[in-house]
């Protein structure tokens, strides 16, 4: 058997006297989507951060590529072949599109310009929508852009691997689905792909493997095929939520109700359309229901 | 009026040069650092140091204070701010003022900064007279490089890379390093820029005002931050326009009305005006937008 791509063992992690992660382990083969899925506030993102290196480890060890990274910057994790679309997508509001894609770039330009470029053209060619706006400020897009341009400024630095933290939020699902589209054919592409999702069932249609985190631990790891909609409730404390997922219909249609995704609220943030309610608003309500 | 003119854009450019300095820093940690004015008079030490003392050229101690200057204002970002991340920004000040309390006790200390100095002007001659006013060739080579150093910046921040982001950690810190760009290097650069450009308005003013000692340069930063604060606190535009305001306002004003501490006076009721009138800045459309770091 080969070496996974990513593989993370007894990963520690917490803030001041609280610890969030309580050993989490888990592997990435190359050419896979692993999707980790968990209820609101499990660790979900705070484990992506510590394998981007933005939040420290307390214990354990990230290998990369064959390479022990855990002690790496997260600049040297980026050059190492990791790309970032982050929870709330974090593009840089005051620079343009264009601007924000070429910082995306940062690293392939100082070694290789040409192949920046043609990267570049790539990401626009994906995203036409980016290409159309690319001296509009990231600030003024709406959210389905934002984080069509998070995927490309990630894609841009020509990633072997990336971490995605909960691309659907506050997105219609209409724009949910040709986000996962293209999500899809990124991974088909050959980028490994680790995908953070709290709606489980648009999570399922894309992940090969799925690894359920719990108050900080993974508590279930395996292929998605396998996983029994009896165990996926347990674990996520919801029956039902399998019956959207085999529907293509669910693109269409308003989410159902009692909705699919782990949290009502959720779902309902992410039924309303509001493709364009501003980001400080939309965090406000995430963190509204961050309690739950 | 036409020496009004003439006056305050002399000591305006300078504001605008401390206010400059300000604005990076700020923009590129959230922060003020209340010694960039002090490091302005440690330079003048410095440069005094190779041209009086030692009877080197002028800008022999120029660039001598300005690499000095440069690598205080990253030193200090390195050993101390960049390990303040997670602290208040209120509390990274108040470890600037920390040193600015070092420096002028270095001053003293090392230099005798309790005696009177002069420092050379870049420049020799007697100047042109210009609406009455005697302009000396030092003054319009401040001109000149305030000038420069707003091309200079203007290109940097917008067409390199490496300036880009500068502008991109200013706006989210963590989404700088998730893209692969070294964010300790970008600050450590900002903080030694921002120091430098102390330098550079201390050795231009110094030779209109005559003589220095500690503190010297201090005060031209307390103008520059209200300058800088005038313009926004975030705006490159917006200092270089409330430095040349304060400037104009000072020296009118102390033509006008004939009484001591009346140039500071005036400042104030600038400052107070324009934050009362605009809150933000004159130059509130480019807003800064700090992110939690969620
Ligand atoms: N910067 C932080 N400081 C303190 N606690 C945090 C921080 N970030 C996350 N946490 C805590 O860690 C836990 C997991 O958060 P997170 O990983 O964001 O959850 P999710 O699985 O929904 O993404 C939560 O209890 C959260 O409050
Ligand atoms: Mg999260």
């Amino acid at each position: 058997m080969t070496e996974p791509l990513l593989a993370v063992e007894g990963l520690r992690a917490g803030f001041g006297a609280t610890t969030v992660l309580h050993g989490v382990e888990f592997s990435v083969n190359e050419g896979e989507i692993a999707g980790i899925f968990g209820l609101n506030g499990a660790g979900k993102s705070v484990t992506m951060k510590v394998l981007a290196g933005v939040v420290p480890s307390r214990g354990g060890r990230i290998t990369f590529a064959g390479q022990d990274i855990t002690r790496l910057s997260a600049e040297k994790r980026v050059a190492a072949g990791m790309g970032h679309v982050p929870q709330g997508r974090q593009v840089f509001p005051d620079l343009t599109v264009a601007e924000n894609l070429r910082l995306g770039a940062y690293l392939l330009r100082r070694k290789d310009k040409a192949r920046a470029a043609s990267l570049l053209d790539g990401v626009f060619d994906r995203f036409p929508v980016l290409a159309e706006r690319r001296d509009q400020l990231a600030g003024t897009l709406s959210g389905g852009q934002q984080a069509s341009l998070a995927v490309g400024r990630a894609l841009v630095n020509e990633p072997r691997m990336i971490f995605v933290d909960e691309p659907s939020a506050g997105l219609a699902p209409l724009v949910v689905q040709e986000l996962f589209a293209t999500l899809k054919q990124v991974a088909t592409s050959g980028v490994t792909m680790v995908l953070v999702e709290q709606n489980v069932s648009f999570g399922l249609q894309l992940a090969d493997k799925a690894h359920i985190l719990q108050m900080g631990r993974i508590v279930y790891s395996g292929e998605v095929g396998a996983l029994d909609q009896q165990a996926l409730a347990g674990y996520l404390g919801i029956g039902r939520m399998l019956g959207g997922v085999t529907s293509s219909a669910l693109a269409g249609r308003r989410a159902p109700s009692p909705s699919p995704a782990i949290n009502g609220s959720a779902a309902a943030t992410s039924a309303e359309g509001e493709d364009r309610v501003p980001r400080s608003q939309r965090r406000r309500q995430a963190r509204a229901t961050s309690g739950s | 009026m036409g020496q009004v003119l003439v006056l305050g854009l002399v000591y305006g450019v300078i504001y605008s040069l401390f206010a400059v300095g300000i604005v990076l820093v700020y923009r590129g940690s959230g922060t003020i650092n209340f010694a960039q004015g002090e490091i302005g008079t440690f330079g003048l030490f410095v440069a005094w140091w190779f041209t009086t003392a030692h009877h080197l050229p002028w800008i022999i101690g120029a660039v001598a204070a300005l690499v000095m200057a440069a690598a205080l204002g990253a030193g200090f970002e390195w050993a101390i701010v960049s390990h303040m991340v997670e602290a208040n920004r209120v509390s990274v000040a108040v470890a600037t003022i920390g040193l600015l309390a070092f420096l002028v006790a270095f001053e003293v200390r090392f230099f005798e900064g309790g005696n009177i100095r002069k420092m050379v002007a870049p420049i020799r001659g007697t100047g042109w007279s210009v609406f009455g006013v005697v302009v000396s060739p030092t003054q319009i080579l401040s001109l000149l490089a305030a000038g420069a150093l707003a091309a200079g910046l203007a290109l940097l921040l917008k067409k390199t890379d490496f300036g880009l982001g500068v502008l991109a950690a200013a706006q989210d810190p963590v989404a700088v390093r998730l893209v692969g760009i070294p964010l300790a290097r970008v600050s450590a650069f900002v903080w030694g820029l921002g120091a430098a450009v102390s330098v550079l308005g201390a050795l231009f003013i110094e030779p209109t005002i005559g003589v220095f000692t500690p503190g010297f340069a201090s005060e031209m930063f307390i103008k520059g931050l209200a300058a800088a604060v005038v313009g926004g606190l975030t705006s490159l535009e917006g200092a270089f326009v409330g430095g040349l305001l304060i400037g104009f306002v000072e020296v009118g004003a102390n033509r006008v009305f004939d009484f001591p501490g009346v140039k500071m006076f005036s400042i104030l009721f600038v400052m107070l005006l324009v934050l009362l009138v605009k809150p933000d800045g004159l130059m509130e459309g480019f807003k800064f937008r700090r992110r939690a770091l969620a």
